[in-house]
């Protein structure tokens, strides 16, 4: 039996108080009455039109995955976009030259049969992207992390709220089984009170044969492909896929897996509400090459009320089996989760678990097995329904990339960092404050 | 000819001068270091040049340019872990110190070594840096990252710069200097935001008998 069907999201959203009220930010969160069943919201069976903006790697899934809601007649691809004429080609293609081809992403948000869109390009692209996209009234997909500084994070629900459109951020863990069966037994008790989770994960790589600059490949446009960076030269150690181990742009597993584990973590701990703690990270840095990210890493982050403990550690303490994964360390036992709860099952104690008397049941949308296609059913489900509160809600997915690129700023810094989540900033570090925005280069900005 | 008890005697006088010469001229044994074809020997020495303070910065910044990727690589990472290291709480004489020792590598260095160092004053910089920074926005090849790094520091004198160079800027830099105003919260008359304009259409054109978009 599916637990979760006597319980739809726009009434649990209710219950829990979490569809009004002011946001931690400060940012108000009412929904007016005329916004939720308003003209121009879709009806339950109408479709969304929707383009992609970068359609490599993942963004190839996001089209699939379209393709599959296009099929069921839910959905109409209406463009695709990349930077890559190479990688544009294919998505068209795969789209049977349906949908429209652009290079720039601008005539994507300046189409007013548009509704949504899905943004898969870098991570350095995402905030600006984002905001950009709810400024044109779209609603919007986009990958995880949300963002690469505290600020873009910021700037990205104040556009979500602003433009009343719905920001759904691609942790899919939250709308998938495997994280969800863990996430209710940890809240249900299944080790008791839970001081501390560690992850343990496999080291990144670092670069043993940089290579000089070079003119980029043809039908490739670095401007584009750099947006918001400061211009530089192309390199061949910048994409694709290694954009990853770049400080300004993936920021490392941490920020790249991390964005999973962590907001898995959150979830199970019930802390999404819990903005501020401490962290200090230690790491070794690559000594040669374009990659700047950690090879090896341990970040400790400490919360209060409740007081628990998190740590991140590359290779960390592996207690699974897999490549990486999590331990939720309780005063009545220990609960592993493997990944991040999407690809892989939970651990079978928490797939038998059973809701305790007086047990509290989690939410989450389930219209399909497959957790990409699932976590995009409950993004259209948060606009049809009108709450625009998607289960990776974009301030739920600023506040773990704030763990995430503080983690990073406390590793370049040296210095162990206290974040006020209410004031959003680190208490008594100027320069570690300044380093929580990077300016982007005109005219790719906030 | 000597003999092999005066032959290591020598040799061990010899390393004994080398090393008092190192630990009389830290600079110059990290600047060596930095120097280095051994990536073992590099990787270390910028990763741990914090304390080499800003008296390490001049010599560093004629290593940024060097021929050899990797060697210049290192005397930039190693300017910016000093640079971080004076950042930190506590330490206001260290860090004026090493924005003292920025400022003039601002100009007469190339364009990638007069870059990273207005990204480094962005992160430690406070009023007396603005002015240096903000004659940058008249360099062709600086000025959007000085316009960037402008942003970064607080203060009334960061918008006063920016509307300065906005009257004799070129068009095509205006725009950007009036997305940097409206930032700083001024209002700049007949320059909209051109951030959602696109310029740049794709070349791609559908294959003869395909479907056409919409069908």
């Amino acid at each position: 039996m599916n637990d979760t069907t006597a319980l739809d999201r726009r009434r649990f959203l209710k219950l829990t108080g979490t569809a009004v009220g002011a946001g931690a930010l400060g940012f108000p969160t009412l929904i007016p009455s005329h916004v939720l069943g308003a003209p121009g919201q879709p009806s339950p069976n109408s479709q969304f039109v929707v383009a992609h903006i970068g359609v490599g790697g993942m963004g190839g899934t996001h089209v699939n995955n379209m393709l599959r809601f296009e099929q069921e007649g839910k959905v109409r691809i209406a463009a695709v976009c990349d930077c890559d004429d190479n990688r544009l080609e294919a998505a068209w293609g795969n789209t049977g030259q349906r949908a429209k081809p652009y290079r720039d992403y601008r005539y994507v948000l300046e189409r007013k049969d548009i509704d949504c869109v899905l943004i898969a390009t870098p991570d350095h692209w995402h905030a600006v992207q984002t905001v950009h996209a709810c400024q044109s009234g779209k609603h919007v997909y986009v990958e995880k992390p949300a963002s690469v500084t505290v600020r873009e994070g910021q700037a990205m629900v104040k556009a979500a709220r602003d433009n009343k459109v719905a920001v759904q951020v691609g942790a899919q863990a939250r709308t998938a089984k495997g994280a969800w069966q863990t996430c209710r037994a940890i809240r249900n008790g299944i080790v008791g009170k839970v001081a501390k989770v560690t992850c343990w994960h496999y080291a990144s790589p670092a670069d043993d044969k940089p290579v000089p600059d070079s003119a980029p490949p043809e039908g490739f446009d670095w401007d584009l492909w750099l947006g918001p960076l400061p211009m530089r030269p192309y390199n061949r150690r910048y994409q694709p896929g290694t954009f990853r181990w770049l400080m300004e742009s993936g920021g490392g597993q941490i920020r790249d897996r991390g964005a999973h584990q962590f907001s898995t973590i959150l979830w199970c701990m019930n802390a999404d509400s819990q903005t501020s703690f401490t962290v200090e990270a230690t790491g070794t840095l690559p000594t040669q090459g374009l990659w700047d990210t950690a090879i090896d890493m341990r970040a400790v982050f400490q919360f209060k009320n409740p007081d628990w403990t998190l740590e991140w550690g590359q290779p960390g303490n592996k207690v699974g089996t897999t490549e990486f994964g999590n331990v939720f360390w309780g005063d009545q036992g220990h609960l592993v989760l493997e990944w991040e709860g999407g690809y892989r099952p939970a651990n079978p104690e928490a797939i038998a678990f059973q809701l305790p008397p007086g047990g509290k049941e989690v939410y989450r949308t389930d219209e399909y097995e497959d957790f990409n296609m699932n976590h995009k059913a409950d993004w259209f489900k948060s606009i049809r329904e009108g709450h625009l509160r998607p289960a990776v809600d974009i301030e739920i997915a600023h506040r773990t990339a704030t763990l995430c690129n503080l983690a990073n700023l406390s590793l370049i810094l040296g210095r162990k960092l206290v974040w006020d989540g209410d004031r959003q900033e680190v208490v008594g570090d100027q320069a570690a404050n300044r380093m929580l925005s990077k300016p982007q280069r005109y005219p790719y900005c906030l | 000819m000597k003999t092999p008890q005066s032959l290591t005697a020598a040799v061990a006088a010899t390393g004994i001068l080398t090393a008092r010469n190192s630990h009389a001229d830290p600079v110059a044994d990290l600047v060596a270091k930095i120097k280095s074809p051994d990536d073992t020997v590099r990787g270390p020495a910028w990763q741990g040049a914090a304390s080499a303070g800003a008296a390490a910065l001049t010599p560093l910044a004629g290593v940024m340019s060097d021929a050899d990727l990797e060697v210049a690589r290192a005397a930039r990472r190693a300017v910016w872990v000093i640079v971080r290291h004076a950042g930190r709480p506590g330490a206001e004489g260290e860090r004026k110190a090493v924005q003292v020792a920025l400022v003039p590598l601002l100009r007469g260095q190339p364009a990638p070594v007069g870059k990273a160092v207005l990204w480094m004053l962005s992160e430690i910089g406070d009023a007396a840096a603005v002015a240096p920074m903000a004659a940058l926005l008249s360099d062709v090849e600086l000025r959007e990252d000085a316009r960037c790094a402008l942003l970064r520091l607080p203060g009334p004198e960061v918008a006063e710069a920016l509307r300065a160079a906005f009257k004799t800027a070129p068009e095509d830099f205006k725009v950007a200097l009036a997305e940097s105003l409206r930032q700083r919260g001024q209002a700049v008359p007949g320059y909209p935001s051109q951030k959602l304009v696109p310029v740049k259409p794709t070349s791609l054109s559908p294959k003869p008998g395909a479907t056409k978009p919409g069908q």
